[in-house]
């Protein structure tokens, strides 16, 4: 992976890291990537998607309305709140 | 060099549901801020969604209506976008299996008629709402609209005026609404639009830059922005007046401008994913077919059999078409009553004023039409005079009721009693010898107000042809 791929990607996620920590994660992406493209060579054309990998499917529940928790209950965590409101940094857009 | 632009639409309808997408929390409008919230829709850790069947019940039913194949198994993917709006830093969507593809709806312009290509409806969850709270510098979050239910349907480009989109967008709206996917109510943002919009020359067939505009929710304001933008687009390509580049641009209404907005991450940028805690929903031949037998008749088709079957005129069926709640209600008076026209008289005018007077939209109707058809069959036989069933009519929007008792109850029943209509109007023309001699001499309009009297003394319940004559013969004989 080259270094700017990894910045920009420390952008999206809203990271920030060392020259340090950058050189040992590309250390770790390099690796994966030789494991990757021995994945890539196999051939699964006519192979069905894999969708989810427990056999378990359609797990729904009906359209009822229930209350299951307060307001105050939820917010107890909160760094800050205000007037009900989770309070965070100005956002500009 | 003539132009043509080229329009391609994503449209956010709302579900009708009465929890979220994934938690059983309340789906309503409205509500105090963080009332309508869990764990689960405030993207608290260890928390896990389970899907809200009668979502995929409406995402199947929006793709039928709008002619699509409906995928049998359908599957969740995450959506990365880190924004305090949306508590997990992903919306939860589809991507890779859609509810619905391939659809077709038809539309009609000044231009005649025309086919859109649906590419595909999507179902996915709603993000929170943000206030900027100029006193302490800070954003507030409210996460009510989090996880709301929506599906989001988008068309192939096949739009080419301003015109076009409007037609578009009401058919979607009254085909939605017919079948009770959403209220689709654009001022309350239970249906928004992002206009996606390129311009080239005619009969080129590379498309030209796409600009993008988000969340407009509301159909002048499209019409202007659609306007707007492609004028400036044709401009920037005629007269080189600016570069265009692929954006999202916002619309301002009020200075009647589009304006470029930060750039945001495109679509590589999402790292869409399968989501891993939602298993694939399968929708066996059982409930796909009991998803189709649901779906309403189409607006026009009921509008043609109303006026064939039925015999209404084009006015009478097209206001009744305006609503599936009217319709519902029609449909059901007329197996009571028998008569189609006063069942669409009461509707449209009786009806629709108390709705209106009680700042309500002809969906909200909820008059029992059984109920309706037996007051009209009370009013057609002669048992209820018109003005007492206007009353009954009243009294049945508040609440149901069985018309005929409340008209027992009230007084309101029809007297066969005719020495008690001729006692009435014998004391009515006794009581007022000038008014019944100015009638002998000729003005004749005065006998109302006689009418008008004796009517008031027998509380409305008399046969007004009875009265009339009856009336005539004292006042002559006096
Ligand atoms: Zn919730």
């Amino acid at each position: 992976m080259e270094k700017t791929t990894l910045i920009s990607l420390e952008k999206l996620n809203q990271l920030r890291l060392t020259d340090e920590q950058r050189d040992s994660v590309l250390a770790f992406f390099d690796a994966q990537s030789g494991r990757l493209a021995e994945l890539n060579a196999i051939d699964t054309e006519s192979v069905e998607r894999m969708v989810h990998v427990m056999p378990i499917m359609t797990v729904v529940r009906d359209d009822v309305e229930k209350k299951l928790f307060t307001r105050d209950e939820l917010q107890k965590g909160a760094p800050e709140t205000l007037d009900g409101y989770w309070q965070v940094p100005r956002l500009v857009d | 060099m003539r132009y043509e632009t080229v329009i391609g639409l994503e449209v956010h309808v709302e579900l009708a549901t009465e929890s979220k997408i994934f938690c059983s929390c309340s789906a309503k409008f409205g509500g105090e801020q963080n009332d309508h919230v869990c764990p689960a829709c405030c993207g608290m850790p260890g928390m896990l969604p389970i899907v809200n069947k009668h979502v995929v019940d409406l995402g199947m039913t929006a793709g039928m209506m709008l002619n699509c194949d409906i995928n049998r198994t359908t599957t969740f993917d995450k959506k990365s976008y880190y924004y305090p709006d949306l508590p997990c830093s992903y919306q939860t969507t589809q991507l890779f299996s859609p509810v619905a593809v391939n659809g077709l709806v038809d539309i009609e312009t000044s231009q005649g008629k025309r086919q859109i290509r649906i590419k595909q409806i999507h179902m996915e969850e709603d993000a929170g709402k943000l206030v900027h709270d100029d006193w302490s510098d800070t954003s507030l979050v409210d996460f009510n609209r989090t996880s709301v239910p929506l599906i989001e349907i988008v068309s192939q480009p096949d739009l080419h005026s301003a015109e076009e989109v409007i037609a578009y967008l009401e058919r979607l709206r009254s085909l939605l609404r017919f079948a009770r996917v959403s209220d689709c109510r654009m001022e309350q943002g239970s249906m928004r639009c992002d206009v996606n919009l390129s311009v080239r020359p005619e009969g080129s067939n590379v498309l030209g830059v796409r600009t993008e505009m988000k969340n407009m929710n509301s159909l002048s304001a499209i019409e202007r922005a659609i306007e707007y933008e492609t004028a400036r687009h044709i401009d920037a390509i005629e007269n080189g007046t600016e570069e265009l580049v692929q954006e999202t641009r916002r619309w301002d209404d009020l200075k009647g401008k589009s304006f470029s907005m930060r750039t945001k991450e495109n679509a590589g940028d999402y790292r869409y994913f399968p989501d891993p805690n939602i298993m694939p929903v399968v929708i066996d031949d059982e409930w796909f077919d009991r998803i189709k037998a649901t779906l309403p008749e189409l607006p026009e088709v009921k509008k043609a059999r109303y006026m064939t079957e039925l015999g209404l005129g084009e006015y009478d069926a097209q206001q009744l078409c305006d609503s599936r709640a009217l319709c519902d209600c029609f449909e059901q008076a007329y197996a009571v009553c028998g008569n189609a026209k006063e069942a669409a008289n009461y509707l449209i005018s009786d009806c629709m004023n108390m709705l209106n007077k009680a700042g309500l939209t002809a969906d909200q109707l909820s008059i029992n039409g059984e109920s309706l058809g037996k007051l009209i069959k009370l009013v057609t036989e002669g048992t209820v005079s018109r003005p007492n069933a206007k009353k009954i009519l009243a009294a049945l929007f508040e609440q149901d009721i069985d018309p005929e008792t409340y008209a027992k109850d009230n007084g309101f029943i029809v007297s066969n009693d005719t020495d008690l209509l001729k006692t009435v109007v014998k004391a009515v023309v006794a009581s007022d010898p000038k008014t019944v001699a100015d009638y002998k001499a000729g003005k004749e309009k005065v006998l109302m107000a006689l009418f008008g009297r004796c009517m008031k003394e027998l509380k409305g319940n008399c046969d007004p042809q009875t009265l009339r004559e009856v009336l005539i013969e004292e006042v002559m004989n006096s």
